[in-house]
């Protein structure tokens, strides 16, 4: 646990497994796997992500307060039994909203250097 | 059912950190599950995509996580923003790049320590290089001869010596009957007289089987080696091969020298072929005869046991079954020839074994030795770099004030470390090069069979790994210790902290009571190596080795061809070495103590029952002329020397040794009494008894020895000791000349002194103890110097308390006493570890010692003493410089 409360700032730039758990957990709250497949749908298959690195990340997230567990998982009662859901907290939507300003500063710097090839929907 | 891919994970996080797999171990396995379900993962390629995705995901995840374990706990300690060695490596070449470009800086900027470390280190880096050169070749790497791993010598043994030789007849009957070698060869080594030029020449011959050669694998220059036959009783004929040297030396490198005849013994031999100097077996062979035609008839009957028998393994016979084939064999043979060969058995041996069994140990000693010198170079250094650390604590300080982790000044140190023992490696190099030269002059071990010693790839490489080693023995202890610079204390305060100063002081403490022990070790290694060298000087050889100069000389078979032209020419020789000025006494002997050569033979007493077969005592037989008790001063304790009037007309007389004496009539005299040879009836009436004398070697046990008068025991072989009343060395020449006034023809060779015969039987001994000795010496000085290092930085230290104290009224000896009784403390300590270590490793000099136990209370004693007193010198030096400060200038500082 970080002793004093971070800036979101001190965070970035993210690594790409950290960036893409987050843009997962925009929308709602989710377990790994769906997670996993969210990411991988929304990169059309570019990325696919093993357990050990989707695992990994998460446990560092979830100590550094990028997001938490929700405290649904566990019940017995669902399909998803012993699965464990996650939502990005406060903290978490903040770095998230700080890399994509970043990485949109960043593709406008790259846009006004013709260093895209075509230009990309705002 | 169970994917492969979901086994894989399973035994994948087993290699994950325990808080992990506690954590998310079965959400992984869910996970698996979950993908292993899809149908794009159900066909065959599908379930191989999954299980190298899992795969490729779960190794490197698996470092990841105990990479990060590691950095959380040690965001605990402060400075160390990056975890060691985790930065991603284009990173990490940067930095090291960084590293190298700042130590070759700091070492540039203090010459003098970067000089004396990288000098220390070559010395000890180059020392174990060159002995590890010798080391290797000789234990490491096969005999120079090809598939040397096959070649093993069959010896003779008797009681319990293994390496008898064998006789020519038990050769024979081996190589009939044992199935277990490719081949056998036997040799023999006899010098070969060469006339037919303008000198005579003795050669140095060996006498060979053709398979000899073959076996060994000599391939010839010129011309061919012996055929089967050619070395046969009965198809033999007079060929000779030429070594190299002598074909270049003696005929002038003559392209058509194979196919002509060439003047040995006295008889003409056909060169039909010429090997190159790298091959040979004994060592400085000039030219290879059948040993069919060796020069005594004796030579090759079942009585002389002298042949050296060599085989080749068949690549599927094990040695152990070698050994037991030739057990067997040898038993028949001891069955059926019950005289020669009772009470003998057979023993094969490698031949590498053979060879390098009486060094292994000593160089196994002097590896050990250099190690030593080695590990103290690198206590002196790594005690230097601590005594830098302190003039560089605010350097540190400031670099991790500016965010420089505490991995990264340890990796900066040590990249220094590193440097300077790459540097020491380097120099070092040249050392070994330097070393391997002198070792090959001064090392009195043959290395004919060998590869040649030479700093070659792999000692370079075994200097790089001791370089790379010591750098980071030496770097490392200092390194992570003057990294843990403490940042308040050094920046805000100049005042040395009083922990730190003590911690440090205490591991430099530790750096020089590991040197002084270690000198102890080596001490007292050398101080055994001496004390036994000096009882082996003290024996008491029984003659008086003094102004005494031997020849040697052999007469041509051909030539003096009955034993009355023999008796001849030795009394006419004898009369002119006589006559020559300077001789004080002359006489003629068989074989001259310590040379090397010498008979034995087995007898039976007179009056005694005849010994069983196999059972008859052995003595030493000499044959010798008048006056050669007397030219030796070997005395008479009883009974007369043998006289010109003992000839072969006379009646047989022998004289005897006092224990041949005290053996065969152990409560009566023995003159007037009677001995013959075993194998033969004639007697021999004792007519003197001389006193015990060492033949073969000074640490010889007393053996029965008989003297036979030359003139009714006449042989070929013949050496000449002459008592000069001077010089010794300036007569040689001129009784070699009364030599030649009796035969124009006779090489006369090995002229020297006797002392010097004594000192080359010391030799090796000698050569281990200098090299141990030298070894200890260095090791001395560098505890030397580590001591007088670290006191003089305690006293640096303690400026400010010093001036305290004799503001406060303390004499300059007391400050004297206070300074050296820290060292002799630190000194004392070490004293003790060191001789508990010595006497532990001492157990491996028992077998070269003589004289003396491994825990020889003179030198324990001895070693101490010196040691203290070196460490005195050492501390009151320093000692010295405190006692003269300024009180006011000590207390201003700071």
């Amino acid at each position: 646990m970080p002793s004093r409360d971070p800036t979101p700032a001190s965070f970035l730039p993210l690594t790409p497994a950290v960036l893409h758990i987050l843009l997962a957990l925009a929308e709602g709250e989710r377990h790994g796997y769906a997670i996993a497949q969210a990411v991988e749908a929304a990169t059309d298959g570019m990325v696919r992500m093993g357990p050990g690195t989707l695992y990994g990340s998460i446990g560092r997230m979830v100590s550094s307060g990028l997001i938490e567990e929700t405290g649904r998982g566990r019940s017995r009662t669902t399909d998803d039994e012993r699965r464990r859901f996650y939502r990005a907290t406060t903290l978490g939507r903040r770095v998230l909203e700080a890399e994509t300003e970043r990485l949109a500063r960043v593709v406008a710097v790259a846009r006004a250097k013709n260093v895209l090839r075509r230009p990309e929907p705002a | 059912m169970t994917s492969a891919a979901e086994r894989a994970s399973r035994l994948l996080l087993r290699f994950y950190p325990e808080t992990f797999r506690r954590e998310y171990g079965e959400d992984v396995i869910e996970f698996v599950r979950a993908r292993a379900a899809e149908p794009r993962y159900a066909t065959a390629g599908g379930r191989t995509r999954l299980l190298l995705d899992v795969l490729a995901d779960g190794v490197p995840g698996a470092v990841r996580e105990h990479r990060a374990l590691r950095a959380q706990r040690r965001t605990a300690t402060p400075y160390d923003a990056h975890p060691p060695f985790t930065l991603p490596p284009e990173e990490l070449m940067v930095t090291l790049a960084q590293d190298i470009r700042y130590a070759l800086r700091t070492l540039r900027r203090r010459p003098s320590f970067t000089a004396v470390a990288a000098i220390t280190l070559s010395l000890g880096i180059g020392g174990t290089a060159a002995i590890f050169g010798l080391v290797d070749v000789m234990l490491f790497r096969p005999l120079r001869y090809p598939a040397s791993h096959e070649l093993v010598a069959v010896t003779m043994t008797r009681g319990a010596s293994l390496r008898e030789p064998a006789a020519y007849p038990d050769f024979l009957d081996w190589r009939e009957q044992a199935r277990s070698f490719q081949s056998l060869g036997v040799a023999r080594w006899q010098s070969v007289n060469l006339t037919g030029g303008e000198a005579p020449e003795r050669l140095a011959g060996s006498f060979v089987s053709a398979s000899l050669l073959t076996l060994l694998g000599a391939e010839p220059l010129a011309g061919r080696v012996f055929l089967p036959d050619e070395s046969e009783v009965g198809t033999a004929r007079p060929v000779a091969v030429v070594s190299e040297g002598l074909w270049r030396r003696r005929f002038g490198a003559a392209r058509d020298l194979v196919g002509q005849s060439i003047q040995l013994n006295g008889r003409a031999f056909t060169v039909v072929g010429i090997v190159p100097s790298t091959f040979t077996f004994y060592a400085g062979t000039d030219v290879w005869l059948p040993i069919t035609y060796y020069p005594n008839a004796v030579g090759l009957t079942r009585k002389d046991h002298s042949m050296t028998v060599l085989g080749r393994l068949k690549p599927d016979v094990s040695l152990a079954s070698a050994r037991a084939e030739m057990h067997a064999i040898g038993a028949r043979l001891a069955a059926l020839y019950p005289e020669e060969n009772a009470g003998g058995g057979t023993h094969v041996e490698l031949l590498h074994t053979l060879i390098v069994g009486d060094v292994r140990n000593a160089l196994f000693i002097v590896l050990g030795a250099v190690a030593l010198v080695l590990l103290i170079a690198c206590a002196n250094v790594a005690n230097l770099q601590l005594a830098y650390a302190v003039a560089r604590r605010r350097e540190m300080s400031v670099r991790a004030a500016l965010g420089a982790g505490r991995a990264r000044l340890t990796r900066q140190l040590l990249t220094e470390s590193l440097i300077l023992s790459v540097i020491g490696g380097v120099l070092g190099v040249a050392v070994a090069y330097g070393g391997v030269a002198v070792l090959l002059k001064i090392v009195p071990i043959d290395l004919t069979f060998f590869s040649p010693v030479a700093v070659d790839g792999r000692v370079l490489a075994f200097a790089a790994v001791v370089a790379i080693g010591t750098g980071i023995v030496f770097g490392l202890a200092p390194a992570l210790h003057a990294s843990r610079a403490d940042l308040n204390r050094a920046l805000a305060t100049r005042a040395s902290g009083l922990v730190e100063r003590v911690g440090r002081l205490e591991l430099r403490g530790l750096f020089v009571v590991a040197q002084i022990a270690l000198s102890v070790v080596l001490l007292v290694g050398a101080g055994l190596l001496a004390r036994s060298l000096m009882k082996l000087r003290e024996v008491d050889l029984g003659f008086d080795p003094a102004n005494l100069v031997t020849m040697e000389f052999r007469l041509p078979a051909t030539k003096y061809d009955e034993p009355r032209k023999i008796s001849d020419f030795f009394t006419r020789a004898i009369g002119e070495i006589r006559a020559v000025p300077g001789v004080a006494s002359a006489a003629l002997v068989r074989s001259i103590p310590l040379s090397g050569n010498g008979d034995s033979r087995a007898y039976a007493v007179d009056g005694a029952p005849p010994p069983a077969a196999g059972q008859a005592p052995i003595m030493n037989l000499n044959t010798v002329s008048p006056g050669y008790f007397a030219t030796m001063r070997l005395s008479l304790v009883a009974g007369r020397d043998v006289s010109e009037r003992d000839d072969a007309g006379a009646p047989p007389v022998v004289v005897i040794n006092e224990t041949l004496a005290r053996r065969a009539w152990p409560n009566a005299s023995a003159l007037g009494r009677r001995i013959r040879f075993v194998d033969s009836e004639r007697w021999f009436t004792v007519v003197g008894v001389a006193r015990d004398a060492k033949h073969f070697s000074p640490t010889d046990a007393p053996r029965p020895q008989a003297y036979l008068p030359y003139m009714q025991y006449p042989q070929i072989f013949t050496s000449v000791v002459v008592r000069s009343s001077g010089e010794a060395t300036q007569v040689g020449n001129a009784v070699r000349d009364a030599i030649w006034r009796v035969d124009r023809d006779q090489p006369v060779w090995k002229i020297r002194t006797l002392e010097s015969i004594v000192d080359a039987v010391l030799g090796s001994k000698r050569v281990l103890l200098g090299l141990v000795a030298a070894f200890a010496t260095v090791a001395l000085l560098l505890a030397a110097v580590g001591i007088y290092g670290v006191m003089s930085f305690a006293v640096t230290q303690r400026t400010h308390e010093v001036g305290v104290r004799m503001a406060l009224g303390a004499h300059r000896g007391q400050v004297v006493r206070m300074v050296v009784g820290q060292g002799l403390r630190l000194t004392a300590v070490a004293l003790v570890v060191g001789l508990l270590t010595a006497a532990g490793a001492a157990r491996v000099l028992a077998s070269e010692l003589f004289g003396i136990t491994p825990r020889d209370p003179f030198t324990y004693g001895l070693v101490p003493l010196i040691l203290g007193a070196v460490a005195v010198v050492a501390c009151y030096l320093p000692a010295r410089r405190a006692s003269r400060l300024d009180p006011l200038a000590a207390l201003r500082r700071d």
